[in-house]
């Protein structure tokens, strides 16, 4: 398959996962037994406030008709408006977004220094004492669950010496260097939790490299260690971990979701548990779609980053 | 050739002294560490120094003591009692959960990948679809589509972490299975005229087994994770049963007084996924698989 085809192919796929995603989502909340009125509310509720409740959800037309609609207007880039505020669902989204794009970016910063350090270290040192305690760190750091993980570094940071904020509230008014300082601890969270698996991926797939054929050319023909790890090695290690980086974002994406909680950072993740606490299902709807697409969509470029980084994938047609 | 005979005469010496000790290191401190935690769990099951529900057994927020080990929550609840009696709470949920993700998701993968053509087509498309919802926004979407009647009842915790592995096993399975079917034995079991059900349970399963058992153990290490998860975020078990993610954001206000009620059940939690991960470890080495962490 030519490279333009098999990136069609790819984008394709992703559309067809993306719609049966939004057939899932609705079947989910609103296509269940049962009248999703009285669920929202509770069995408490009063006869005007559900007969309210059906009406702002369109709960009178049959099933297909409401998500053919909802489809509709969300392709449009309409997306309805929020049950529990009233307002329009675009308006509360876009600073949430922007404001855990801020936090993700931050984050990713981070993240490329914790994973490439330690991976490079241990893949260079392979079989020495130091590879063992790195990998042994890594796997307890795996195994902390990521609300403990974001509380140690809560009490660490903010109780036990108090150097950095608790709570990342930030707001329009706030300066660039409250808003970083506020953001240190959700992204070094969310940072180590991204790191701990790409760590052992990215070791492995290095020590791999550096065994092969044209790393050995590389050294023989006279080029300092430094340039063949950095130019030779790394890049070819890095399509494994890219690989495993966009597979667990589905993880990372419910790690937003606690680290912005432990730290109530008002981002895209603390507006989707406030959206399921007030039962808001149009928002939920939104927002669960959002997330999906994030995760298809990173899976996507991770595919075509791979097929266009790696020469085997490039040339082996 | 003594060995070969002992192995096939007696499956269960397996567990044999002599096992033990060629048996991979991580996988034996994992083993250790996930007997005492089961031991544990049924001890607190029967007893506890206090009724986990208990209010008053002490100063509220007296932090750590011999009474206390885990010190006391805000209405003098004895965390220790909690941390011993939620250990069998967390265990079953997520043994449970993750059994139920294995048979749904085994039966599904081993179908659709032995089976193949539009089956398997639309099997995979809804796996695909079911992985790229975020695992907990998937879990927590059911909970809130399941209503109040069900909320914060152990099956919809089981079903919910069923439903959120089941599309992964499914994978895993599919792939094992597609592997599997192109064997020879399948294909003498087809000329036999075995049916599917048959030649998938009686032929593919066991063979995949190594894949799944790594597989199950994989999961089960996750499994508190999200539990916790679902608990810290307030859409797990119901207070005031003490499932330790509840309890660690229940006692997350009291981090600057007493910071051991927090901590104590965290170390319990984390030393719990640290023996599954080491066991999981060990036994892909000891199956010669390789798991990929996460996904």
């Amino acid at each position: 398959m030519s490279i333009p085809r098999l990136l069609a192919s790819r984008v394709l796929f992703s559309a067809l996962t993306l719609f049966l995603v939004s057939i899932l989502i609705f079947l989910i909340l609103e296509a269940l037994p049962g009248d999703v009125a009285t669920r929202i509310l509770g069995r408490d509720a009063t006869a005007k406030a559900l007969a309210v409740l059906r009406g702002q959800l369109h709960l009178d037309q049959p099933a297909l008709v409401r998500y053919l609609h909802w489809l509709g207007d969300f392709l449009r880039g309409d997306l309805g408006v929020s049950i529990a505020t009233g307002r329009s669902i675009a308006d509360v989204l876009g600073p949430r977004i922007v404001n855990t794009l801020l936090l993700s970016l931050f984050a990713f910063t981070i993240y490329l220094v914790l994973a490439l350090v330690p991976a490079i270290i241990q893949a260079v040192n392979r079989g020495k004492a130091v590879d063992n305690v790195i990998s042994v760190i890594t796997l307890l750091l795996l195994s902390l669950p990521d609300f403990l993980l974001a509380t140690i570094l809560l009490f660490l940071f903010a109780v036990a010496v108090p150097i950095l904020p608790a709570l990342a509230t930030i707001s329009e008014a706030s300066t660039w260097q409250e808003m970083l300082r506020a953001m240190v601890l959700p992204a070094v969270t969310l940072a180590i939790m991204m790191a701990v698996y790409a760590i052992r991926v990215l070791r492995d797939s290095l020590i791999e490299v550096l065994r092969s054929d044209y790393v050995r050319l590389a050294e023989l023909k006279g080029l300092r260690p430094r340039a063949v790890l950095f130019r030779h090695a790394l890049p070819n290690a890095i399509v494994p971990a890219l690989n495993v980086t966009a597979l667990n974002l589905g993880f990372l994406i419910g790690g937003v979701v606690i680290v912005e909680r432990v730290f109530s950072y008002p981002g895209f993740g603390t507006l989707l548990i406030d959206a399921l606490q007030l039962r808001d299902i149009p928002l939920i709807k939104a927002t669960v779609m959002i997330s999906a697409a994030v995760y298809v969509g990173a899976n996507l470029v991770a595919d075509i980053l791979a097929v266009l980084l790696q020469p085997r994938l490039r040339t082996s047609r | 050739m003594s060995m070969i005979t002992a192995r096939s005469s007696n499956r269960f010496a397996w567990f044999g002294t002599e096992r033990w000790s060629v048996t991979p290191g991580p996988f034996k401190v994992g083993a250790v560490i996930l007997l005492v935690h089961v031991l544990f769990a049924i001890g607190g099951a029967f007893w506890t120094p206090h009724g986990f529900a208990e209010m008053g057994t002490g100063l509220p927020l007296s932090g750590a003591s011999w009474q206390h080990p885990m010190g006391l929550d805000q209405i003098g609840r004895d965390v220790f009692s909690r941390f011993m009696y939620g250990a069998h709470i967390v265990l079953m949920l997520s043994f449970a959960g993750t059994i139920l993700g294995m048979v749904a998701g085994t039966t599904l993968g081993l179908l659709s990948g032995y089976i193949g053509g539009w089956f398997d087509e639309i099997t995979q498309r809804i796996v695909e679809a079911m992985i790229s919802i975020p695992f907990l926004a998937l879990a927590l979407v059911t909970i809130i589509a399941a209503g109040p009647a069900l909320a914060g009842e152990p099956v919809l915790i089981v079903f919910v972490v069923g439903l959120v592995y089941a599309p992964r096993i499914t994978r895993i399975a599919r792939a094992a299975a597609m592997e599997i079917a192109t064997r020879e034995y399948v294909a003498v079991a087809e000329l036999r005229g075995e049916g599917i059900w048959s030649i998938v349970f009686r032929e593919i399963l066991p063979n995949a087994a190594n894949v799944l058992l790594v597989e199950f153990s994989l999961r089960l290490s996750y499994a508190p994770i999200l539990i916790g998860a679902l608990g810290f975020l307030g859409f797990g078990i119901r207070p005031p049963t003490p499932e330790w993610g509840l309890m660690i954001s229940e006692n997350r206000n009291l981090l600057i007084a007493s910071p051991v009620t927090v901590f104590g059940p965290g170390l319990g939690l984390a030393s719990l996924v640290i023996g599954f991960n080491l066991f999981t470890d060990g036994l892909s080495r000891m199956l010669g698989q390789r798991p990929v962490p996460g996904a």
